[in-house]
């Protein structure tokens, strides 16, 4: 494999600083330090992160905003509804169940506009959600689909047959949903790494920069770009049916763009459209900054979060996050 | 008998569609930007509206041009914010209209809540060709033509209006020739505040306000251009008439509820068979 420009090295020490904060990241629930509250909002983050890289790496790169991401978080969401609540299979098995059927079905339906170029990709990738919505929502099949309220599938109850008091088993659940999200969030942080900065990452960001020309070198930019939205999809259908399963009941929340895009689109901005790393560390700190503005600018937080977003596209795009990360790793790392 | 129904619904619906989707077909042919604000900048126009007659009781009328009036100027701040410097990166101009719609819908929200208003509208009904007709309707047609005939007027009679429709042909172009493209840009972007408040002031106390109701005219009017073909201001008009009697015949015969899905079928249909529309250049 030719030298590849963008793979970049830290040093031992850096090396180890990042073991210690995957540790720590992981002991944390034993710790004592955070409570339960906060755990449900790491555990979130976990998710959102994951839904975060999973569009950087397609959209961040190949420069195709996949506006309808959170469609393929929906369509898992329902996918788990319908597998628990309509063929009674259990919530664990149903996880993996819903991931593959997602993923399936929206390459099926994405596979005809990919051919379509940039910002038509982006509208038409904005209506899917807006018509799943519809559909979820208007008669036909809000029966099956639950309509406003949603479909109250089983949550993911783990060793429940552990008989523990509650507020052990309160903890245990916590931390069980924490642990796996962390793990996931981990998983997927690696793949999508090695991935985007492998010589395929390469060649999305080549399609990216000017498709014509990648073309022309003759790259098969439609294989390229469905295997990236394979990618990036089955990792967002995973995270989409792991959030179904511990936070029931499954509602057009899912689906809709102002819970999910907005915050994962500032988040990429933020981070840097095309930086894994970037992406993942504003990720962690956005969405905390979002649950503590809670308390000061209550309803109105979304608004600050949107106007993050205004100001880092317009005047900073390629975002900060990936700067400070480079600096830190300069800091702390010695390596070169 | 249905059929009175979609010829005279078709007839009105068209010629609102007209008016409002030709304001996003100048900002896509102009400025070569997805104005995702589109419909945020109906939505406020209608709760502007609201404000100046409920709270600061002013009449009617005089409501409706104040609304239409301020959000031609939140149009002419939104592009010099955001748009102008967000030109070297198209990415970028969709990410922040989209951001700027649902930041304008959240505040509203906000600050009006998600119960439905009512705005002022004429109230009766006429019938016509044997068909009821909301005397309101009249207005909307009444105004949509003025407007849409002062747009052609402007488009086609004055200085601005013809360097209008160089820029939207090419830039460089009409650069070489000593046009500044940004201050047409700026033009364009007050009349598109100006037909999207129109519509949403016109067209709102037909049907319930809430603060999401924008994005339903983003869709149809984008379902317009697209159909159209984007750049073609010709396009957009027949399209227009195409797409109002299309809706009009699904909503009589299949209910709403389908007809509400109809504007995106058509984006998705449009993009994948024929990218570029019915007059629009090649994609």
């Amino acid at each position: 494999m030719a030298l590849n420009p963008l793979r970049r090295r830290g040093g031992l020490r850096w090396f180890i600083t990042k073991i210690i904060i995957l540790v720590v990241l992981f002991v944390l629930p034993f710790t004592g330090l955070v409570n339960e509250y906060w755990l449900s909002v790491l555990t979130r983050v976990n998710i959102f992160l994951v839904l975060a890289i999973t569009f950087d790496f397609f959209s961040g790169t190949t420069l195709y905003l996949n506006l309808g991401h959170s469609f393929i978080v929906g369509l898992a969401a329902y996918s788990l509804a319908i597998f628990n609540i309509f063929a009674h299979i259990p919530v664990a098995l149903a996880i993996p169940l819903a991931t593959i059927t997602a993923t399936i079905i929206s390459l099926l339906l994405f596979l005809p506009s990919i051919r379509v170029k940039g910002e038509y990709f982006a509208i038409l990738s904005l209506l899917y959600p807006i018509i799943l919505i519809s559909i979820a929502t208007t008669q036909p099949f809000s029966a099956y689909l639950g309509g406003e309220a949603g479909l109250m599938s089983d949550q993911l109850l783990l060793g429940c047959a552990l008989k523990l008091s509650p507020e052990h088993s309160l903890f245990f659940l916590t931390t069980s949903y924490y642990l796996l999200s962390l793990a996931m969030a981990v998983a997927a942080f690696i793949i999508l790494y090695k991935l985007a900065y492998s010589d395929f990452g390469f060649t999305l960001r080549a399609i990216g920069e000017d498709e014509e020309l990648a073309e022309a070198t003759g790259v098969n930019t439609t294989r390229v770009k469905l295997k990236g939205f394979l990618i990036a999809s089955a990792l967002a259908s995973l995270a989409g049916s792991f959030y179904a399963a511990i936070k029931p009941p499954i509602t057009t929340d899912f689906v809709s763009p102002d819970s999910i895009l907005i915050p994962i689109l500032t988040a990429v901005i933020v981070g840097g459209l095309g930086s894994i790393v970037g992406t993942a560390i504003s990720s962690y700190i956005l969405f905390i900054i979002y649950e503590a503005l809670w308390g000061v600018f209550g309803v109105w937080r979304t608004v600050v979060y949107m106007l993050i977003l205004i100001v880092f596209v317009v005047l900073k795009p390629e975002g900060i996050m990936y700067q400070l990360y480079v600096k830190a790793r300069k800091v702390l790392g010695g390596g070169g | 008998m249905l059929v009175k129904y979609i010829m005279v619904f078709g007839i009105l619906y068209s010629s609102v569609y007209m008016m409002f989707s030709l304001g996003l077909s100048l900002a896509f042919g102009v400025a070569r930007i997805a104005y995702l604000a589109y419909g945020a900048l109906y939505t406020l126009a209608a709760y502007m509206t609201y404000l100046f007659f409920n709270h600061f009781h002013l009449p009617a009328y005089v409501s409706m041009i104040l609304s239409v009036l301020s959000v031609s100027v939140v149009s002419a701040v939104i592009n010099e914010l955001i748009v102008k410097p967000a030109l070297k990166f198209p990415v970028s101009i969709l990410m922040s209209t989209f951001a700027v719609a649902y930041l304008i819908e959240d505040v509203i929200k906000n600050r009006m809540g998600l119960t439905p208003i009512t705005l002022p509208s004429l109230t009766g009904v006429r019938v016509i060709a044997g068909v009821p007709v909301n005397e309101h309707w009249f207005l909307v047609l009444a105004t949509s033509f003025v407007l849409l005939f002062l747009l052609y007027l402007f488009l086609n009679h004055t200085v601005p209006g013809k360097t209008l429709r160089a820029v939207a042909e090419s830039w460089e172009e009409s650069m070489i020739i000593g046009v500044n493209p940004l201050r047409v840009l700026r033009i364009t972007m007050i009349i598109v505040g100006f037909y999207a408040a129109s519509a949403g002031v016109l067209l709102s106390p037909l049907k319930a306000v809430t603060p999401n109701m924008g994005w339903s005219p983003l869709f149809t009017a984008l379902a317009i251009v697209i159909l159209g073909g984007m750049g073609s201001i010709r396009g957009t008009i027949i399209a227009a008439i195409i797409y109002g009697f299309v809706e009009q015949t699904l909503a009589w015969t299949m209910g709403s509820g389908i007809a509400s899905i109809a504007p995106l079928i058509v984006i998705v249909a449009t993009l994948v068979i024929r990218p570029r529309g019915l007059f629009g250049e090649e994609v």
